[in-house]
């Protein structure tokens, strides 16, 4: 929380700092924006992208089009943008996984010196969940079972299943781990107790309110807001974290005024009430303002991090 | 349930906006649905960004009546142009064509038209009142069960195809080829994606369905055209014995409501979909026929069984998603961003907290029947001039919308290419008698069966006596070998086994 109010303590006096500038560049745009989503609709980056389109059209004037480029885990969409005109007219908006993590595992025609990485306004969440019907709760609680009976994990990614089966081993579990296809997939097998914890990049949002799942642990490097008394992986003793903010990102090369009014126009939404609204009420992720020059240490920093779990 | 609610939900869907709202849904939906090469994907894709002016209750009745409407339309290409607009309208096309053939156009639209609407009606009712508090049933089918059920849709759909089973697996094991393409779903590692990004998340269903269904279908019509000069358009005569009876209603009226639910138990499964819902009834009603040999030639109970479970999914995919919150499809997946957007989290306490929205839906989902059947009923009069129209036109309009719609998909060149390889395929198999049908749902069903199977056998640690404890599992294993094992007796006693084949 604390790091929050900083944030945004810092974001009003860039803002004081740029708004001179942004009044010489306010002929950019001049025709509509093209906003990609590389996910179907419906989930949680598309809901937060649609809510982001309409708030980022106040600041720019003029219309932002969202376009779903499903594939990959967004793959699809980077190779795209890489191939895009540095304009700004088109600009991504979604996590950085595809750029941290999906390069190690998988050939990709992109690297992550193909785009700039103007702002991000939300804190990716990455949860270990149960079902609240489980002898069990707590990460510790889980853990403590499984040293005397074989269990059951559902995965997402190969990422998140690397974590899990390096904490296994050194707790000396007897673990078999499941694919589930997405949060769908995961949420009946929780629920129906078909497994016994699982990954959750988010989906846990809608089944926690009505206290059906519960947050074992946080694989996020920070405890979530919205569950304070969660610790988090690295606090209870395990070293791993996946780390993801949900950022505007744009081909390498922008014009510098277009670069000044992208970011304007994501800082103006991270203050928006109607995108902290659905971001924070809805899909319970953190709405911040990280900027270009901590974005671009971030991702490189993501990526090195994850390189080494990967290697393991 | 509490009155006063209920009253207000009424009143609510009553008012002139939400009027326009969903017949706004149903219309755009049913026109999406009639031109064949655009789906309902394309149809939501359109509609999203329209939803975010509309209240509520409206953006989502209006998402509803969307996909009814698609489900509804898609019946009428591919009766009259054998053109289905979805694969789960394809089952349609096995009588509505030959019936239409028959000089009976407007009589297969209306089986069909009647169909969706009662098995639409049918299956909201079961959601209102019988379903939500038992959702939770759905949670009984694990992965076990799911793998089980998936095994016995592809060998039960195999077994439609009629002919020789040998060439009915060749269909299929083609179709689960194609469909292990992409990203391994548990190593993120790509699998036969020839490093096409494209590829990652598998061969896009829209450009096989559209391929194999609709391209093919015109590439098949234009050689016609061409050597035979087979006059294979559908006529509409002005003949006053083409409409629906009340015999035939009579008659088929069983079929309708072993149609819904069957439709309704395929939609409350989340993940089937309603391609397996409508060949499912199909298959069960060619079964229960006591002339099973005339389905295939114009069989009202065909066109019957199929729409009225393709529509019975739609409301029964719903079931899970106000039930316990998990989207039963596509279409409901699209409901939860929609919701989202408006600031309501779907699931079980949408019935807590917000009562009015949800009987304003329900309200809502029902208006959208009535309407479609108006909108249908006159439509079809409309529609049905399609016939009216030389061959020469059509297939190349027909052609047209097949490319556009792919390109509405967003794949590019690269989805224009993957379409015409599909349509190409597609046209050989229908030549060379292979069930592109069997083909088609063995591709759709491939990426849920690989995931329950791969998941039954992990979390069973390999270990069979777990089924033991799975009788639901156990059944459907059981009903696969016993139709596989009758399907296969079938092709020996019609007499044309392949020659040489191995007997196993």
């Amino acid at each position: 929380m604390k790091r929050r109010h900083l944030i945004a303590a810092t974001a009003a006096l860039a803002a004081g700092l740029v708004a001179a500038p942004v009044a010489m560049a306010d002929d950019w745009p001049t025709r509509p924006l093209t906003m990609v989503i590389g996910f179907a609709p419906g989930g949680s980056t598309d809901i937060q992208g649609r809510v982001l389109a309409n708030v980022m059209e106040e600041y720019l004037g003029q219309p932002v089009n969202v376009v779903n480029q499903p594939g990959g885990g967004s793959a699809v969409a980077f190779t795209r943008l890489a191939n895009t005109a540095a304009d700004g007219y088109t600009f991504l908006f979604g996590g950085t996984t595809a750029l941290t993590f999906t390069p190690i595992i998988t050939e990709v025609e992109y690297e992550i010196d193909n785009f700039e990485y103007l702002a991000a306004v939300a804190v990716g969440q990455n949860a270990i969940v149960t079902s609240a019907e489980q002898p069990f709760q707590t990460f510790d609680e889980i853990i403590e079972h499984g040293r005397e009976n074989p269990m059951t994990y559902a995965q997402q990614t190969a990422l998140d299943e690397a974590i899990i089966r390096a904490i296994a081993a050194e707790e000396g579990l007897d673990l078999a781990i499941v694919p589930t296809g997405g949060g769908g997939g995961m949420a009946p097998l929780v629920l129906g107790r078909e497994v016994d914890f699982a990954y959750s990049g988010g989906t846990h949002a809608q089944y926690t309110p009505t206290g059906e799942m519960v947050v074992a642990a946080f694989m996020s490097a920070e405890r979530s807001p919205f569950y304070e008394d969660v610790p988090t992986l690295i606090e209870l003793g395990y070293n791993y974290s996946i780390e993801d903010y949900r950022t505007i990102i744009v081909p390498q090369g922008v014009p510098d005024n277009v670069r000044e009014r992208l970011i304007g126009a994501a800082e103006h939404a991270s203050q928006a009430q109607a995108f902290i609204d659905i971001t924070e009420g809805n899909t319970f992720f953190p709405v911040v303002f990280i900027g270009q020059e901590e974005m671009e240490e971030n991702v490189r920093r993501i990526r090195a991090a994850t390189e080494e779990v990967m290697a393991d | 349930m509490d009155f006063s609610a209920v009253g207000a939900a009424a009143a609510e869907a009553l008012t002139l906006a939400s009027f326009i709202g969903i017949g706004g849904g149903v219309l755009l939906g049913y026109v999406v649905g009639v031109i064949p090469g655009l789906s309902r994907s394309v149809a939501i894709s359109i509609a999203i960004p329209m939803t975010f002016y509309m209240s509520p209750y409206i953006a989502i009745s209006f998402l509803i009546g969307l996909s009814k409407g698609t489900a509804a339309g898609s019946a009428v290409s591919a009766i009259l142009l054998n053109a289905p607009g979805e694969a789960s309208s394809a089952a349609t096309a096995l009588d509505g064509y030959p019936m239409a053939k028959q000089g009976k156009p407007k009589t297969a639209l209306q089986i069909g038209l009647i169909a969706s609407v009662m098995g639409d009606i049918l299956a909201t009712i079961i959601l209102i009142f019988v379903a939500i508090p038992f959702a939770r049933v759905a949670l009984l089918f694990g992965p076990y069960e799911m793998a089980a059920i998936l095994a016995f849709a592809l060998v039960f759909i195999a077994g439609l195809s009629g002919g020789n089973i040998f060439k009915g697996l060749a269909a299929g094991g083609l179709g689960i080829f194609l469909g292990t393409v992409g990203l391994d779903n548990q190593t993120g590692l790509p699998r036969l994606t020839f490093g096409y990004t494209e590829l990652m998340d598998g061969m896009p269903l829209i450009a096989v369905a559209i391929g194999t269904l609709a391209l093919s279908e015109m590439f098949v019509q234009s050689e016609k055209l061409r050597y035979e000069r087979a006059d294979m358009a559908v006529q509409m005569k002005h003949d006053p014995n083409d409409r629906i009876t009340w015999p035939i209603f009579r008659r088929i009226l069983p079929t309708i409501l072993r149609g819904t639910g069957v439709g309704t138990f395929v939609g409350a499964l989340p993940g089937l979909g309603p391609s397996v819902g409508s060949f499912m009834s199909y298959g069960m009603a060619q079964k229960a026929a006591a002339e099973p040999e005339k389905f295939g030639k114009g069989e009202p109970k065909g066109i019957a069984a199929s729409e009225s479970a393709d529509n019975a999914v739609i409301p029964a995919a719903l079931i899970p998603l106000f039930g316990l919150g998990i989207p039963g499809n596509v279409s409901a997946a699209l409901l939860i961003g929609a919701f989202a957007i408006h600031g309501i989290t779907v699931g079980p306490l949408l019935l807590r907290d917000n009562p009015e929205l949800l009987y304003s839906i329900f309200a809502g989902m029902i208006l959208a029947s009535i309407i479609m059947l108006v909108l249908g009923w006159y439509g079809l009069m409309v529609f049905a001039q399609i016939t009216r129209v030389p061959p020469h036109v059509v297939i190349p309009i027909v052609i047209f919308f097949c490319l556009a719609g792919m390109m509405l998909q967003g794949y590019g060149t690269f989805g224009l290419v993957i379409l015409m390889a599909f349509a190409a395929l597609g046209y050989l198999m229908k030549k060379y008698d292979y069930s592109f049908v069997t083909f088609l749902v063995a591709f759709i069903i491939t990426p849920m069966l690989e995931l329950n199977l791969r998941q039954s056998i992990i979390l069973s640690r390999g270990n069979w006596e777990i089924l033991l404890n799975r009788p639901i599992a156990l059944v459907f294993i059981v009903c696969t070998l016993l139709a596989l094992v009758a399907l296969i007796l079938r092709t020996i006693k019609t007499g044309k086994p392949v020659a040489g084949a191995p007997a196993d």
